[in-house]
């Protein structure tokens, strides 16, 4: 699938279709909320020699100040709350929130009440949504691809 | 399984079992602190448990005896209200929102200052809170302030059928979903008295092998990832790669979630399965060889490795260090020799050859690890088979006790029930045992060294915080 993409994309740039308003890259910052591990597992697979999502202009930055994009993992915690809000206000505008996960999506959550705030929507607005238990790579590639393919708003 | 009534004979006894060689395994109080339970238990897999009983939720601290209890009394006194007496300062783990002064150790003296990082980090890593006293750049003291991704798995879980309290185990944690889900299975087995057949103890060993052959190649590409040696990281990513895909063939997922349940199992590997499986094993272990030598003969990778990040045998033995972090250091200790439940006839504990417990020896102890793994998992899948079940072989017990090898360590997992309902769960991960062992690691390191130490202890953030 990602060999498609990629031939798909290239395609695009020699025949000369890509519209100028266009992005070329895009700086992600991770956010684990309340994970389970298991997305944080996969995505770091993402980078690995299988999926290569550098190639694509995809990166996992630093610092929310050199953000376009958060990604966030999980259930958001009682306890992550204000950290993943902090976060999200240090990031310049244009700026995007993408929930990675069913935990994040607010499917089938485990935990109590007073520990649990509930899904990355209760708290942000959210622009992507990648679901699985966990989203494998490749899902995760695609559904990044597809927002760096979207007309920016 | 006795209750004591007084402090005294609690202490006498628990004193007495670890003198005979007996190891603390699990502390935890009953949800409205009535009750203090410690568990021991011995190389053969053997396991005792002492309960006491509050007064006003006080209750006698057993720190001094066995300081791997730490964390336990700590988490009890947070989250149910018992208070240890001898246990002082008795500084607060899962409560969080309290003065810095209160939770850290003070540090004092000319020129020393604390550096903070997390609970967010600059990378795709798990939330937690380290909090470094420094003089420059040597680490003095760390308090690691974890909890963060506290979800209260075990009160969630209270009140639910046994088949369901299953979720609240497994799910703690991706990386060890099969470990919880077992310990959590054999626990309910050995309080309904159901002892697994051989096929299923065979069923149950494949998906823990499985488990641990793609968490120690992630391990080898984290270390390699925390010395910036891109080239190792790329290969031994690749490897865990082609290991989660083996596990998708086999069971329909990466992480080989809902493989396991009370019971039995109802995972079928059929002629197909295992001998692609079999070739895979064999083909990771040839390429895997390849990668780990391609590392020995780098020298600038080798030369950030020893003396880096130590824990001497002894410190490995009273903090209660689990796992691949304790054999390194020379602890010849693993769950595996001692578990008639499970697969593992005559398997002998590893340690490396130079057990320094140091960076170098834990990543080391991954790849003689790795060489088990490789042949358990091709002596295992020799012949198809699956769905299987437990069956009678015991009394019917109010509580049961499952302890299970996860790749970080000694899992323990205990169910109190009240008829097929759970009264108690209780989830002692390998990774939440060795987190005071990291932080024992790195003090007197550097702090540019610490990403190298953490990564070469590659704990679970999840399934210490629940």
């Amino acid at each position: 699938m990602l060999t498609l993409l990629r031939d798909l994309r290239r395609l695009r740039r020699d025949l000369d279709l890509r519209p100028a308003s266009r992005g070329r890259s895009l700086a992600m910052r991770h956010v684990d909320a309340g994970s389970c591990n298991g997305c944080e597992h996969e995505l770091t697979l993402a980078s690995s020699p299988y999926y290569d999502l550098q190639r694509f202009g995809l990166g996992v930055v630093a610092s929310p100040r050199h953000a376009d994009l958060l990604l966030v993992t999980g259930a958001v915690t009682t306890r992550m709350r204000e950290p993943l809000l902090v976060a999200y206000n240090a990031m310049p505008e244009p700026r995007r929130v993408a929930a990675l996960g069913d935990c994040a999506l607010g499917c089938n959550l485990l935990g109590t009440a007073e520990n649990l705030v509930g899904p990355v929507e209760a708290i942000l607005p959210v622009d992507i949504r990648i679901p699985g238990c966990p989203p494998a790579p490749d899902a995760i590639a695609e559904a990044l691809l597809e927002l760096i393919d979207q007309p920016r708003r | 399984m006795t209750v004591h009534s007084s402090s005294a004979s609690y202490r006498e006894q628990i004193a007495g079992a670890l003198a005979d060689g007996w190891r603390f395994a699990n502390l935890h109080a009953s949800s409205g602190g009535e009750l203090v339970r410690t568990l021991l238990a011995d190389a053969k897999g053997a396991t005792r448990l002492e309960t006491v009983r509050t007064e006003d939720r006080r209750a006698p601290s057993i720190v001094d005896l066995a300081p791997a209890a730490g964390w336990d009394e700590r988490e009890a006194h947070d989250l149910h209200g018992v208070t240890f007496a001898g246990h002082e300062p008795l500084r607060p783990l899962v409560a969080h929102d309290l003065r810095l002064d209160r939770w850290t150790v003070p540090v004092r003296g000319h020129d020393t200052y604390q550096v903070a990082v997390g609970p967010i980090h600059a990378g795709v890593i798990e939330s937690g809170h380290f909090r470094f006293h420094v003089v420059g750049d040597r680490i003095l003291q760390l308090d690691a302030r974890l909890f963060y991704k506290h979800r209260g798995l075990e009160p969630a879980a209270e009140g639910k059928t046994l088949d369901e309290g299953l979720a609240f185990a497994a799910r703690a944690c991706a990386a060890c979903a099969v470990t919880n889900g077992v310990a959590y299975a054999h626990a309910c087995e050995e309080a309904l008295g159901l002892v697994p057949t051989a096929e299923l103890a065979r069923v149950r060993t494949v998906l823990l092998e499985l488990e641990r052959m793609w968490s120690h190649l992630n391990d080898i590409a984290a270390v390699c990832a925390g010395v910036g040696l891109a080239a190792g990281n790329n290969s031994f990513a690749a490897l865990t790669e082609r290991a989660r895909r083996l596990n998708a063939r086999l069971t329909g997922h990466r992480f080989l979630f809902a493989s396991v349940r009370v019971g039995g199992s109802d995972l079928v590997l059929d002629d197909d399965d295992v001998r692609a499986a079999r070739d895979e094993v064999a083909a990771l272990r040839t390429d895997s060889a390849r990668s780990w030598r391609e590392l020995l003969f780098n020298a600038s990778f080798e030369d950030r490795l020893p003396d880096i990040g130590v824990v001497t045998a002894a410190e490995a033995g009273w903090l209660g260090a689990v796992g691949p972090a304790a054999r390194a250091a020379g602890l010849a200790e693993d769950v595996r020799a001692g578990s008639p439940r499970l697969a593992y006839e005559g398997l002998e504990p590893v340690v490396p050859r130079r057990a320094a417990g140091d960076v170098q020896a834990r990543l080391e102890q991954r790849a003689l690890e790795l060489l088990q793994t490789f042949a358990l998992l091709e002596r295992l899948l020799e012949r198809p088979g699956g769905r299987a079940v437990a069956e009678r072989g015991g009394e019917e017990r109010p509580i049961g006790i499952g302890r299970v090898e996860s790749p970080r360590g000694a899992t323990t997992c205990v169910v109190e029930r009240r008829h097929d309902r759970i009264e108690r769960l209780r989830l002692r991960t390998g990774s939440y045992a060795n987190w005071p062992v990291v932080a024992r690691a790195a003090a007197d390191n550097l702090l540019p060294d610490f990403p190298l130490i953490n990564k070469s202890f590659e704990l679970c953030y999840a399934c210490a915080d629940r």
